[in-house]
Order: structure tokens, then C-alpha cells, then sequence
């Protein structure tokens, strides 16, 4: 869906993007982490057609994004760091105003905005001015904008913040709703936990490179599980290795180790079965959640 | 009803009710007060008339432009200039929907001022032309306005208001010059013969056609700014075309029988002006230098010209035209030599140290720092030199005081390779 190769972007003094080059596929949700001033806002922005870069080619749905910028923002949405509203316009006439502004006819704007705001929880408000609007409130006419024309590839710089829990457990309901429909989404944050509940893949950006790029949630079943001992067994990692069905990636002090074991659930039973064959004196067998935060940090520790 | 989205916005933003009523109530009141004052008056004065044609100049210039500007500086500082630049809005509907939608509800409150004009006036001769004018400066004044306003938001400086809005009232004041005297007096001006290309005509009407005539390029150039900041690709062509527009519009007013001694020596001129006048509009970027070298080096000629700096197209026809005039041994001015060649030259070592200014660290104030240059390099140096005999030393800052075209071009040609040895310097620097 978005292909990404060698991209350059300068500002004077400083590359910002240094040979970005990178690919994601269709109906993903990909986070996009890095420290402050690692070049996220800028790549967004260079995928929306917004800055220039100095070469490099980005191509979103089959449209080259710098020689057709403008078909480019037929197809996206998004969603601005430092966005802003009319604040004395209504809700509604915000929402209209980019209706209209995307393209939809009149007669099918108020469909628009009933969409987005039932999806974003705003219907109550839509004869607010939009300047009266608290900053959670702001940010969610700002997505209901972004998305109004259901774009088929939303871009989103910092989306989440300002949010209080619940308005991002919504939030990301909300991206999960539009993975459904077939959007792609590239979201850029600092808030991991956040990203955490939605993302398929995360693309680390790091002093305007990419250093990673992983897929979150596959489809494979390898899965890590933290064995632990009651009592230390003294062949322990032998003990282990001798077990098909798992790898043995790390054990302490002959009373815990870290497994990983390949497979369904039924083949996880059957491991547990063969490890309680052994006359291990276990007393936890628990899967480890490989959550973002640990990958990002991972990354960052791996590639320093 | 599908209506110019913009326009739409505009008018939600702008054409409040109480706007709709504050502003002929207002002007009722104060008309009214004209009206009893021009009963106690001699019929010689026409206070009301008079006083409807100032408010109208004020409002369609101060009020208007002010306006206009905001309709393009307020989406940069209320951070919503990405939503519309992301949107499927093409750059036609964006400029008329700014500039007719933020402007519209100024038009009322001038449609009344000048309904009151024409109810009031005394010498209703010339009320064709005081009407003609007063609509198209009008809308002179506000289609610069955004036009200067885009030119803004390119350069970054997005508190440009009161500078904006100080040349509106300046042009206004202008307008004003030329609408007041005509609707007060006789209709003697509508026979104050003109020739264009041996055309004859009013002095009236060709102001009028050049009205119309800047109203267009304007309308033309809102276009194309607002084109790029959609970021539509565009080619420097309509620079082209407004610099041999004005070539070939101006040359019709010289004599016919001087036509061939001035016609080189003005084309020249224009071109050094509107040199002079796009590099100080445009906004200097290292980056693009950049960008214009790599798509040179690639071979990629139409994204080359897209990045090419305006300056360089009216630079190349002045370079085109100096070749001709340089055989025609243009007249000198006092102690001035003409030599076209090296008149070019300045123009280059000015625009180097204006783009030596704009890639430093401080580029708002490139303008002020060139001025300065400037100063220095046109008269305090030479004025110097001059005034202790040494010649020679003079025609190294200004080389047209050279007895020689050979020694000045070669003057300059120093100063040249100085100045643009420093502006490469501080390019490389800058990417």
C-alpha cells in the first residue's frame, strides 16, 4: 500500500530523513516511534505531500506521491501535530466545511458527519463552536476531519495526545474500526501503551533512519513462555534442549528460562505435557505478551 | 446547494447578522448627518457625496484588505492552512472563494456608499468613470493584498498585517487621488487625448484598461501562488508571459517615431525591475538550489524548471535584450555611461548579496541588510572615491563611470566572482 525508497529530506544544516525506505503493506496499523527529532512529523508530512525532499520516491496506492501530490490527497487523511479548528464555526459546519472541501456533494455531507461523529462520540456536540471544545474534544473533531472522506490511507502525527484513558480506548476502538474497512494506518506517538492496543507493525526511526521495521501481531505461532521452578534441577538447560518442541533461549540459575515454543495451543499443551513428563518441579508456565514498549526499548538497546 | 466550499466558510465566518444590520445602520447614521449638514450648507459642497466616496476608499481598502489578508495569515496561525492544503479544493475556488467570501460583506457596506454616491452627486458626467474606477481599484486593492498575503505565508512571515494592510491604504490613497478630483470636477479629463500603438484614445480610458488590465495579472498571480501552495507543480511560463505583457504594453506608448531608439532600452528596464522585484518577493530557500542541481544532475529537466528561481527567467530575457541594445549605444545619462551588459552585471552582484543574506542565519532581515549593501556600494563608496579624484577606483563599486565598457564589465566581473564565491560558500554551508 505505501512504499517508501530511499528518501532524502534536508533542512539546512541537518538531514532529517537519510535514505527512509520502507513498505507497508495494506489494512495495517503501523506505529511509527522514535525519540523527539528522529524525523517522524517530517515523514508524515512528506507521505501527505506536504514537504518537499531533496530525492527518494514514495508511492502510496500506486501513486507517486511527489509527481502527483495532489491525487496523493484525494486518497489520505491527515492528522497534524499542531492541528487547528475553526473555532467560530459549529462542529457541524467544521465537519461540513471539510466535507464539502474533500469533494462529497451537499446532499451527502449530513451522512458524512453523522458517520464520523457516532465513530467518535461527538454527535452530542455537533452545534457546539468548535472554540468551546475541550482539548480531547478538539483532537477527536480534528480525526472526525481527517476521516470524514474515508480515505484509504490516514496518516495520524501524535493523535492520541491530550487524550484522558477512555477517550483512547475509544480511540483505538476506533482505529481498529477503520483497519475493518480497510484503511491503512501509519500513527505516529509517543505513548507505546497506546499504540500498543491497535498497532500490527511498528517502524523505529531513529536520527532519520529507519533501524527497524517489525510486524507486532503475526500470524505465526511462535509464542515465549517463562518456565519457573519450584527447585532448581541441575541439568536443567540440557533437560530442556532435549525437547523438540521448544528453544531455549535463556535460563537462570537452573530454576527458570525462558522458552520458545512453536505451534497452536494443542502443541503448547503437548510441550507442558512432555516438561511435566520430565518431573519438573514446576510451579508457573506463563506466556510472555511481547509488548511494544520492550521491542522499541529492545531496538534501541540493539542498535545503539 | 453546491456552493464554493470556501466562499461558504467565508461568509459563515463573516456575514454575521450583526454585521448585516451595524453596517448600513451605521452608515445611515453618518449619512444622515451629511445630509442635514449639506441642507445647512451652500449647494456649491456636496459633504454627503464626498463623504460616501471616502468611506467607500477606507472601507474598500482598509477594511477590505484587511480581510483579504486574513483570509490566507489566519489559517497559518490558527494551524488549519494543512486541512485546505490537503483538500480536493482547486486553487480557482480557493482564491475566489477567499477573497469574494472575506470580502463580501466589506462590498455591502461599499455597494451602499456608493449607491448613496450616485443618489448624491452633483456631476453625475463622470459618474460612469468615478464608478468604473472606484469597483476595479477596489478590487485592485484586495486582489494585491492576497496576492502580497501568499507571498507572505511562502516567506514564513505570517505577521505581516499591518505592512500589508499600510500598502493597501497607500494604494487607496493613490486611487483616491485620481477618483476624487474626477468627481468633483467638469468632465474635462474625458478629453485628454492618449495614443497606444498609434491608437487614439482618453488618458481616462487607458487608466481604466490598466486597471483592468493589473487586475487581471493579480487575479493570475493569486492563482499560481495558491496553485503552489497546493502544491501543484507549475513551470515559470506565466513569469514569462507578465514580463513580455508588460514589455509589449508599455511599448505602446511610446512615440511611434521613437519607437525603434526606446523600445530595446525600456524592454531592458522592465526586465531589470521585475528582476528586482521577484527576488525580493520570492522566498530563497537553500534547499531548493539543492533540489534544482539534483534534478539538473538527473536530467530531469521539467522538476529542474520547476525549481528554477523566478529571477532567473526575467535575468535571462534581460540578458537577451542587453545584446541589441548594446549596439545601439544608448545616450549616456550626465556622467553616466549606458553600458547594458554591465547594468546587467549589478543586477546580478545585487541579487548575490541579497542571496547571500537570505541563506544566513536570519534571513528576515536579508532585505534590510541589502538595502544597506546597497547604500554603500551605489553611493558612499563611489561618492568617496569620486570626491578624491580617483576615477578609476569608482568604476570598481560602480562601473558605470567608467570611460570604458571593457574596464567596467571587467569591474564588475570582480565583484562578481567575490560576491558569489562568498554566496557558494555559505550555500554549501546551509545544505
Amino acid at each position: 500500500m505505501i512504499n517508501v525508497e530511499q528518501l532524502i529530506f534536508e533542512y539546512p544544516n541537518l538531514r532529517a530523513l537519510d535514505e527512509v525506505s520502507f513498505h507497508i503493506p495494506q489494512g495495517s496499523i503501523t506505529a511509527l516511534v522514535g525519540p523527539n527529532g528522529a524525523g517522524k512529523t517530517t515523514l508524515l508530512r512528506c507521505m501527505a505531500a506536504l514537504e518537499q525532499p531533496v530525492s527518494g520516491e514514495i508511492r502510496i496506492d500506486g501513486i507517486d506521491v511527489l509527481e502527483h501530490p495532489r491525487e496523493c490527497h484525494r486518497i489520505i487523511g491527515y492528522l497534524s501535530d499542531f492541528f487547528g479548528l475553526y473555532d467560530r464555526l459549529t462542529v457541524r459546519q467544521c465537519l461540513h466545511y471539510v466535507a464539502r472541501a474533500q469533494g462529497i456533494a451537499d446532499e451527502h455531507c449530513e451522512d458524512a458527519i453523522a458517520r464520523v461523529s457516532n465513530g467518535l462520540y461527538i454527535n452530542d456536540r455537533l452545534d457546539v463552536l468548535a472554540g468551546t471544545l475541550s482539548r480531547g474534544l478538539r483532537q477527536r473533531v480534528a480525526i472526525a476531519q481527517a476521516i470524514i472522506h474515508s480515505p484509504r490511507v490516514v496518516l495520524l502525527d501524535e493523535p492520541a495526545s491530550g487524550l484522558d484513558p477512555e477517550a483512547r480506548h475509544e480511540l483505538a476502538e476506533l482505529f481498529l474500526e477503520l483497519q475493518k474497512q480497510g484503511m491503512t494506518l501509519l500513527v505516529s506517538s509517543h505513548i507505546l501503551a497506546e499504540l500498543e492496543a491497535y498497532s500490527t507493525d511498528m517502524l523505529v526511526l531513529r536520527e532519520g533512519r529507519i533501524i527497524e521495521q517489525v510486524a507486532i501481531k503475526t500470524a505465526t505461532h511462535t509464542q515465549d513462555f517463562k518456565l519457573t521452578l519450584a527447585t532448581p534441577v541441575d541439568n536443567l538447560v540440557a533437560l530442556l534442549q532435549s525437547i523438540d518442541t521448544l528453544t531455549v533461549l535463556k535460563t537462570e540459575h537452573n530454576q527458570s528460562a525462558l522458552l520458545q515454543i512453536q505451534g497452536n495451543s494443542q502443541q503448547q499443551h503437548e510441550t507442558l505435557k512432555n516438561l511435566l513428563a520430565h518431573n519438573l518441579p514446576i510451579c508457573e508456565f506463563a506466556k510472555i505478551t511481547n509488548n511494544l514498549q520492550d521491542a522499541y526499548l529492545e531496538t534501541m538497546r540493539q542498535r545503539p | 446547494m453546491n456552493l464554493n466550499p470556501e466562499f461558504q466558510r467565508q461568509l459563515q465566518l463573516e456575514f454575521s447578522s450583526a454585521r448585516l444590520v451595524g453596517v448600513p445602520l451605521i452608515l445611515g447614521v453618518i449619512f444622515t448627518l451629511t445630509y442635514i449638514l449639506d441642507d445647512q450648507t451652500s449647494h456649491q459642497t456636496n459633504i454627503t457625496a464626498q463623504t460616501a466616496l471616502s468611506l467607500f476608499l477606507l472601507m474598500v481598502s482598509f477594511w477590505g484588505a484587511r480581510q483579504a489578508v486574513d483570509s490566507v495569515l489566519d489559517e497559518q496561525r490558527s494551524h488549519t492552512w494543512d486541512t485546505q492544503r490537503l483538500s480536493a479544493l482547486d486553487p480557482w475556488t480557493m482564491v475566489c472563494g477567499k477573497l469574494f467570501g472575506s470580502t463580501l460583506v466589506v462590498w455591502y457596506g461599499c455597494v451602499i456608499c456608493l449607491l448613496v454616491y450616485s443618489f448624491m452627486a452633483q456631476n453625475t458626467g463622470n459618474l460612469f468613470w468615478v464608478l468604473s474606477y472606484a469597483i476595479t481599484s477596489g478590487l485592485l486593492v484586495q486582489n494585491l493584498s492576497l496576492l502580497l498575503s501568499l507571498c507572505a505565508l511562502r516567506k514564513g512571515k505570517i505577521n505581516s498585517n499591518s505592512v500589508i494592510i499600510g500598502l493597501a491604504i497607500l494604494g487607496a490613497l493613490t486611487i483616491g487621488s485620481f477618483i476624487m478630483p474626477l468627481s468633483q470636477a467638469s468632465d474635462s479629463l474625458q478629453h485628454t487625448p492618449a495614443t497606444w500603438y498609434g491608437v487614439n484614445t482618453t488618458v481616462q480610458f487607458l487608466t481604466l484598461i490598466g486597471v483592468c488590465l493589473a487586475l487581471f495579472w493579480c487575479v493570475v498571480g493569486n492563482y499560481r501562488l495558491m496553485a503552489q501552495e497546493l502544491r501543484i507543480r507549475t513551470l515559470p511560463w506565466v513569469w514569462l508571459a507578465f514580463a513580455i505583457f508588460l514589455i509589449v504594453y508599455i511599448g505602446g506608448f511610446i512615440a511611434p517615431n521613437q519607437f525603434g531608439e526606446y523600445f530595446y532600452s525600456i524592454a531592458f528596464g522592465i526586465c531589470l525591475t521585475l528582476s528586482y522585484l521577484i527576488v525580493f518577493a520570492e522566498h530563497h530557500e537553500p534547499m531548493r538550489i539543492k533540489r534544482l542541481f539534483t534534478y539538473i544532475a538527473q536530467e530531469n529537466w521539467l522538476r529542474g524548471a520547476e525549481e528554477l528561481p523566478l529571477w532567473c527567467v526575467t535575468f535571462i530575457l534581460a540578458g537577451l535584450l542587453a545584446v541589441p541594445l548594446s549596439f545601439s549605444h544608448p545616450a549616456d545619462i550626465e556622467e553616466l555611461h549606458i553600458y547594458p551588459v554591465s547594468i546587467l552585471l549589478l543586477l546580478l552582484r545585487d541579487i548575490g548579496i541579497f542571496l547571500f543574506f537570505s541563506y544566513g542565519k536570519n534571513p528576515q532581515r536579508a532585505f534590510s541588510l541589502t538595502l544597506l549593501w546597497l547604500v554603500l556600494l551605489y553611493g558612499v563608496l563611489p561618492g568617496i572615491f569620486t570626491a578624491a579624484d580617483l576615477k578609476g577606483m569608482a568604476a570598481l563599486f560602480f562601473p558605470l563611470v567608467a570611460d570604458n565598457m571593457i574596464i567596467s564589465i571587467v569591474c564588475m566581473g570582480v565583484q562578481i566572482a567575490l560576491i558569489w564565491y562568498f554566496l557558494y560558500q555559505r550555500w554549501q554551508e546551509s545544505v
